[in-house]
């Protein structure tokens, strides 16, 4: 399982909000729901890796992926938002963004259904939420958007 | 046996003649008396030649002599034949009562028609006169017995001719009402013959025309399917060309599905930029910005191909349905032109038929014209024939009233013969007669009747047979059950009882003359034809009178039989 972790820290002299990272996000379709990922986490947006799937892994866990000759765990995003599945997406990509404490941080996957748009998510802005991968939720452009922690997906993912 | 003309000889001529002797006798008496005067006459000039005379004697002699012979030959001859036949005049007298007598009885049967008791009469007289009153008798019953079958024949052969003329009268009735029927039948033909004859012509006329514009339209047809044939062409080359432009619309999909990845890795390549631009940090910011321009760059691209292929699936959908719409015209277009043809092929047979029509038409025309004045033909010879059988008609009826008479001749002619009494069985008086003494065995009236209901039902020509006694008492009275079957039996023997029977003419008669007779013919008590009554005496075993034997004859029945 995820653990998710509350402490973070930015790199790109972004504020931080209660622990939280805010600033310019990436916004993500994930299932039903959009989600913000920090942009300083994010390190590429390729077309949908292929994916080979490893046996007896978590649910969230599609599988491993070769990005830049390196094996690359690749998570399901939506499911980790608990999202219901959406249609059967046109282009989907991956989010290769860096997870984990800023000690300890390592590059993983995030399959999403399409990267939508770059945005700034004011901290005033955001809901709190649980306060761990999960950071709250925005509404942005007049929709909701849930703001994910990365620096809380943990080692054993 | 003494010669009549002797016996006159003796006879004296200045005697009157004898009464009681026939007329012969009488003459023969006469000239024996002349012959006595001539023979005295000679006597005497024997005498006066003997006395008186002067020349020779034998003169005298010879007549004295002649004279003595005849008063001897009369002496022994003449003389004794009128003493015998004094002696047997009161015999023959009497004999000569009882012959004539018996005669006068005989012919008085003969009148009264009686044959039977004629011939019992006559039975009685001397053998010739017997054989020869036999033999008139014989030839008298012979004569009314033919006549009566002839009668019979008469009445029959008239009744079938009546019967046949009645049913030709029927059937000359129904021809000629038959007859009328189809004069009016032909009448309304040849009406509708000239109505046909119009028709036919104006028919005709109309034929020509529709032939006429049947070559009109079978040109205007002609024309059509040309027409058709170019619209077919030209729908061909629509779809050849909506085909060549869905071809084109699937190269503008590729190309467009091109241009959607080209602006997709533009966004995604804008993206990174912008992740560069923020790694960058604030020497990024600039570049950060151009990302967003080349992501909003990208954007638009994605907008506008999509738009493009909103556009291109509407145009799709357009040359789809053209397509679409051209493969159904193309089929109409065909089934038009097979309908075409087909109408071509129908409006020029049509055109051919009404040519047919019009000549077939017109030699309908003329031959109803030729059926109408055959018609017209028929109608007057049919009323001809009309007139000739009701003249027919009016024939038979006659004919039929001449039956009816002839029959009615031939039954008077039946009865007039039946008025004999012969000794025949077809003779009604000889035959209710032998009832009488079949009737005068019965010892009570019981067997009376018994023996008259056997009777009554041997005899299928008789309806009724009665007995009354010597008081005009009904004694019994039967019916025939198969003349009388289906019938109500209107007279009883209780209500024929108060009828008074001596008043009835064949009772009366009977009574009085003690033998058969015949009623002329009167209408039944029972239904509505005619009857006759045929009565005979009846005695009993000391001849005594007991009463009157009648039956009631059906005149139709009789007559058929």
């Amino acid at each position: 399982m995820i653990a998710p972790e509350s402490s973070s820290k930015g790199a790109n002299g972004s504020g931080r909000l209660g622990g939280l990272s805010t600033g310019s996000h990436l916004l993500v379709q994930a299932g039903e729901y959009v989600c913000a990922l920090p942009l300083v986490s994010v390190r590429r947006v390729v077309r949908s890796l292929t994916v080979h799937p490893l046996p007896g892994s978590a649910p969230e866990l599609e599988g491993l992926a070769e990005f830049g000759g390196e094996p690359l765990p690749v998570l399901n995003l939506a499911r980790m938002v608990n999202a219901a599945p959406g249609a059967n997406p046109a282009y989907p990509v991956t989010v290769v963004v860096w997870a984990g404490p800023a000690d300890a941080r390592e590059i993983m996957g995030l399959a999403v259904d399409a990267a939508l748009e770059v945005a700034d998510v004011p901290s005033a802005s955001v809901v709190a939420g649980g306060g761990g991968f999960l950071l709250g939720e925005a509404p942005i452009a007049g929709r909701v958007v849930r703001v994910l922690n990365l620096e809380a997906l943990g080692r054993e993912t | 046996m003494v010669e009549p003309d002797v016996a006159a000889r003796v006879h004296d001529p200045g005697t009157p003649a004898i009464p009681g002797l026939p007329d012969w006798a009488n003459r023969h008496t006469d000239n024996a008396l002349i012959g006595l005067l001539v023979v005295a006459a000679l006597t005497l000039v024997g005498f006066v030649l003997l006395y008186f005379g002067g020349g020779p004697a034998w003169p005298g002699f010879a007549f004295l002599a002649i004279g003595g012979a005849g008063i001897a030959a009369y002496g022994a001859l003449v003389y004794p034949f009128f003493r015998n036949l004094e002696r047997r005049l009161p015999q023959n007298e009497e004999r000569w009562a009882e012959l004539e007598g018996k005669l006068v009885a005989s012919f008085e049967q003969l009148g009264a028609g009686d044959l039977v008791r004629a011939g019992e009469h006559t039975s009685q007289l001397p053998a010739r006169l017997s054989r020869v009153s036999a033999a008139a008798s014989g030839a008298l019953s012979s004569l009314a017995q033919q006549i009566q079958d002839s009668s019979i024949e008469v009445a029959s052969a008239a009744d079938a001719v009546n019967q046949v003329a009645s049913d030709l009268a029927s059937g000359s009735s129904q021809q000629a009402a038959s007859v009328v029927e189809i004069t009016a039948a032909m009448e309304e033909l040849a009406r509708t013959a000239s109505q046909i004859a119009e028709n036919a012509t104006r028919q005709a006329e109309l034929a020509s025309r529709a032939e006429a514009s049947g070559e009109s339209g079978s040109e205007a047809v002609f024309e059509a399917v040309a027409g058709v044939e170019e619209v077919q062409k030209r729908i061909s080359a629509i779809a050849n060309r909506a085909d060549t432009l869905g071809t084109r619309s699937k190269e503008i999909y590729r190309v467009l599905e091109l241009i959607n990845e080209i602006a997709q890795e533009t966004h995604i390549l804008s993206l990174n930029a912008a992740i560069e631009a923020v790694a960058a940090g604030a020497e990024g910011r600039r570049f950060s910005v151009v990302a967003e321009e080349v992501r909003h760059l990208a954007q638009r691209s994605q907008e506008s191909v999509e738009s493009v292929r909103n556009l291109l699936d509407e145009f799709s959908g357009s040359i789809r349905a053209t397509i679409v719409a051209t493969e159904e015209g193309s089929k109409e277009a065909a089934r038009v032109l097979e309908r075409s043809r087909a109408a071509a092929s129908a409006i020029d047979e049509l055109r051919q038929a009404s040519g047919d029509t019009s000549r077939v038409a017109r030699q309908i025309s003329m031959a109803t014209q030729q059926q109408n004045a055959a018609s017209d033909e028929v109608v007057m010879t049919l009323r001809e024939v009309s007139l000739v059988v009701q003249r027919m008609t009016g024939g038979l009826k006659n004919l039929s009233g001449t039956a009816d008479r002839l029959n009615s001749l031939g039954l008077t002619i039946q009865l007039l013969a039946q008025s004999f009494h012969l000794d025949s069985p077809r003779s009604l008086k000889h035959m209710v007669e032998e009832w009488g003494k079949e009737l005068e065995r019965a010892a009570t009236s019981t067997e009376l009747e018994e023996t008259l209901d056997r009777l009554v039902q041997q005899t299928p020509f008789i309806e009724l047979g009665y007995f009354a006694d010597t008081t005009g008492y009904l004694v019994a009275l039967c019916y025939n059950r198969a003349a009388v079957s289906g019938r109500q039996q209107l007279l009883t023997l209780v209500s024929a009882r108060e009828i008074d029977m001596t008043q009835r003419p064949w009772y009366r008669t009977v009574s009085r003359e003690r033998r058969a007779a015949l009623t002329q013919p009167y209408e039944s008590l029972q239904h509505t034809g005619h009857v006759f009554t045929v009565a005979a005496p009846v005695y009993g075993h000391d001849r005594t009178f007991k009463g009157v034997v009648g039956v009631d004859i059906n005149v139709t029945g009789w007559t058929r039989i």
